[in-house]
């Protein structure tokens, strides 16, 4: 008798977890019209997940700054943060989530070419906007008018990674590519090459692996017999430590490591320690405390977050920044469609990352600085005229 | 020349994979029962070395032991639920006590631990012997040599001890191994927690190896674990090992031959490929 009524019990349970996971998050909306909400999906758990957490500080501080000054047309701004965990299934579902809830009225994020691809045709078939503060994947934007991306494209920095920061930087004249295998790894490798085809740039070996691999021995061996002078990690913080670390096990000491992607992550710093000394990498935004209004930014999201500001965190602000004026722009005509069309005609936004105006396309070309790894610490190398 | 190096890549590998495959075997050879937690096992042993890290410092040894212990623990714990009562009930329910129990522990993982990967210490960094143009790295030779000697150990208490003979006893028979005296139960917790062990200390050697531990390694590592002893011979401790060290040279050969995206195809279409010519796998015993 008690057994059964203990298996009862038990079932009963497991249902009430099942329901509790189908409950919608409905918050009190308030007064009617005071509360304006816009979406933000970002990978808070899994393996991007230091961007994710900058995502979040990030728009918040957007948030907190907008709502501090008034709001937007007098209405609170509020943030539905949803995790998309940085796969692209779960950023559908998310998609779909906020494309059915009446109340978004726009959408930040996702972090990956991958997930934003991959959920473009339901803000589409919803006349959402989604727009990413890193996709960079060439083709991403112009996949619909609802389709934005703040952090420039990867044939802009592809080529800026061959010809300045390994070739005129580096000094390189042998270069071997490591690159992970998505769609955002795949374009950004296909743009270096063609950046390196057109100075001469030899490139000596090309290798992918798939999402999720930790072992890098077998490639590394390959790729050492092809003797390059250079590497270049096209990947995130994750993978670049492991591989850094992996060379130094090897004792491959006489080859320079740069990178395209992590941006000046400090997880590198944190798994990589000394083995990521002299790291090299491209990024679009880097403040030095000749800029205050930055500066100022850079201090207190560092210390919001617990970790150095990198270039996805200051997009995903920006990002927040350029919807909220879109809103205010509109006033009552703020609806999903008209907020597209008009951060399309947006010519005059300065974010902390710069002028960001679209092109056609719904994204923007980006100039880049170099940074490097010294003592520990991000140091930048170059500013944006290095290129000219 | 340079394949050579591949290959010692790939036996490196292969000794790790070959010891999770012999702690697999002999756990599924005590118990009688294929277990879906060992991947989770080996997860734990992994962590577990990596909080020994921050706590005491980079000793490796003493973190092996840790290791093997951490993982024989939670062994018991996995006994006493998945295993004490099932012993004589029909298979498929421990077995999904073990999924259920695999799940448990990686979320527990999860959770406690968090989702993020975290960096294991290096170990002889950049220290290796050069042999002509081929570089063997000290981290290698201390791995393989490891698991030969873990091995070793092994074989020896098997054959030489009291309770190595009864747990071959009970891993022949368990009825006639009770009839005689033996007390099953124990035995195949004793059996359970070595087994264990040794997949913790094969987790260390992952983590240290690849610089990394996440609370999802388990998946891919118990599946590795079970290829290995399907393709060496279910139950067949030497088989396994064996089986282990040649999925090792088969990925890594093949990696350098293609690409590395590929290492997974390699290692389970050489499982098929051996099963569909010889379905016992390499050692096993036809009907087994």
């Amino acid at each position: 008798m008690l057994k059964k009524v203990l298996v009862i019990v038990l079932c009963l349970s497991m249902l009430v977890g099942v329901f509790a996971a189908c409950q919608d998050k409905t918050e009190d909306p308030g007064e009617e019209g005071g509360i304006i909400k816009i979406g933000v999906a970002a990978p808070i758990t899994g393996n991007f997940a230091e961007y994710g957490k900058g995502f979040d500080v990030a728009t918040k501080m957007a948030a907190d700054k907008i709502n501090a000054a008034g709001g937007i047309n007098g209405k609170t701004l509020e943030l539905v943060l949803m995790d998309s965990k940085g796969d692209a299934k779960e950023a559908t579902d998310i998609a779909r989530k906020f494309t059915e809830d009446p109340e978004i009225i726009g959408v930040v994020g996702d972090f990956s070419s991958t997930c934003c691809m991959a959920t473009a045709p339901i803000y589409t078939e919803a006349k959402m906007v989604q727009l990413s503060p890193t996709a960079s994947h060439p083709d991403y934007a112009g996949m619909s008018e609802y389709m934005f991306g703040v952090m420039g494209r990867q044939d802009a920095e592809g080529p800026f990674v061959a010809k300045y920061l390994a070739a005129k930087y580096l000094g390189a004249e042998k270069l071997a590519i490591i690159y992970l295998n998505n769609d955002w790894g795949v374009s950004a490798q296909s743009n270096i090459v063609k950046g390196a085809e057109e100075i001469d740039l030899e490139i000596v070996a090309l290798e992918n692996f798939v999402d999720g691999e930790k072992d890098f021995t077998a490639t590394l061996t390959k790729i050492r017999q092809t003797n390059p002078d250079t590497l270049c990690l096209v990947m995130f913080y994750n993978e670049v430590s492991i591989i850094s670390k992996q060379i130094a096990q090897m004792g491959w000491d006489d080859v320079q490591i740069c990178a395209l992607g992590p941006g000046t992550s400090e997880q590198i710093i944190e798994l990589g320690g000394e083995d990521v000394e002299g790291l090299a990498t491209s990024t679009p935004f880097y403040v030095t405390e000749s800029d205050p209004v930055a500066w100022a930014f850079k201090t207190e999201f560092e210390e919001k977050a617990g970790f150095t500001l990198n270039v996805h965190s200051a997009c995903a602000y920006d990002a927040v920044m350029m919807m909220a004026k879109a809103i205010e722009n509109l006033g009552d005509n703020a609806s999903r469609e008209a907020i597209a069309a008009e951060l399309s005609a947006m010519k005059d936004f300065v974010g902390i990352t710069g002028p960001i105006v679209f092109t056609a396309n719904g994204d923007v070309f980006r100039k880049y600085k170099i940074a490097q790894i010294e003592d520990g610490q991000w140091i930048q190398k170059t500013d944006y005229d290095y290129a000219d | 020349m340079y394949l050579l190096e591949q290959l010692i890549n790939g036996i490196c590998q292969g000794s790790i994979y070959a010891l999770m495959a012999i702690g697999y075997a002999v756990i599924y050879g005590v118990v009688g029962l294929v277990t879906f937690t060992y991947g989770e096992i080996i997860m734990m042993g992994s962590f577990s070395a990596f909080y020994y890290f921050i706590l005491f410092g980079d000793n490796l040894f003493f973190a092996l032991i840790a290791g093997f212990i951490t993982a024989a623990v939670v062994g018991i714990v996995v006994h006493k639920v998945c295993y004490q009562r099932f012993l004589d009930a029909p298979r498929y329910i421990s077995l999904i006590c073990t999924i259920g129990m695999s799940m448990f522990l990686k979320n527990f993982a999860t959770i406690v631990f968090g989702s993020e990967m975290k960096g294991m210490p290096s170990f002889l960094s950049g220290k290796f012997i050069e042999i002509g143009t081929i570089r063997v790295g000290y981290l290698q030779l201390l791995i393989i040599g490891i698991v030969i000697l873990l091995s070793l150990l092994l074989t020896l208490y098997l054959k030489k001890t009291r309770m190595g003979m009864k747990l071959r006893a009970v891993s022949q028979d368990k009825k006639a191994a009770a009839l005689v005296g033996i007390n099953v139960k124990t035995t195949t917790l004793i059996g359970n927690c070595i087994g264990c062990g040794l997949g913790g200390v094969a987790g260390i050697l992952l983590g240290v190896y690849y610089n990394s531990v996440l609370p999802t390694m388990g998946g891919m590592a118990g599946l590795k674990a079970f290829s290995s002893m399907v393709l060496g011979g279910l139950g067949s401790i030497g088989g396994s090992a064996i089986g282990g060290v040649l999925i090792g040279v088969v990925e890594n050969l093949g990696i350098a031959l293609t690409s590395s995206g590929l290492r997974d195809v390699f290692a389970f279409l050489l499982l098929v490929l051996v099963l569909v010519i010889r379905p016992q796998g390499l050692f096993g015993k036809k009907g087994n």
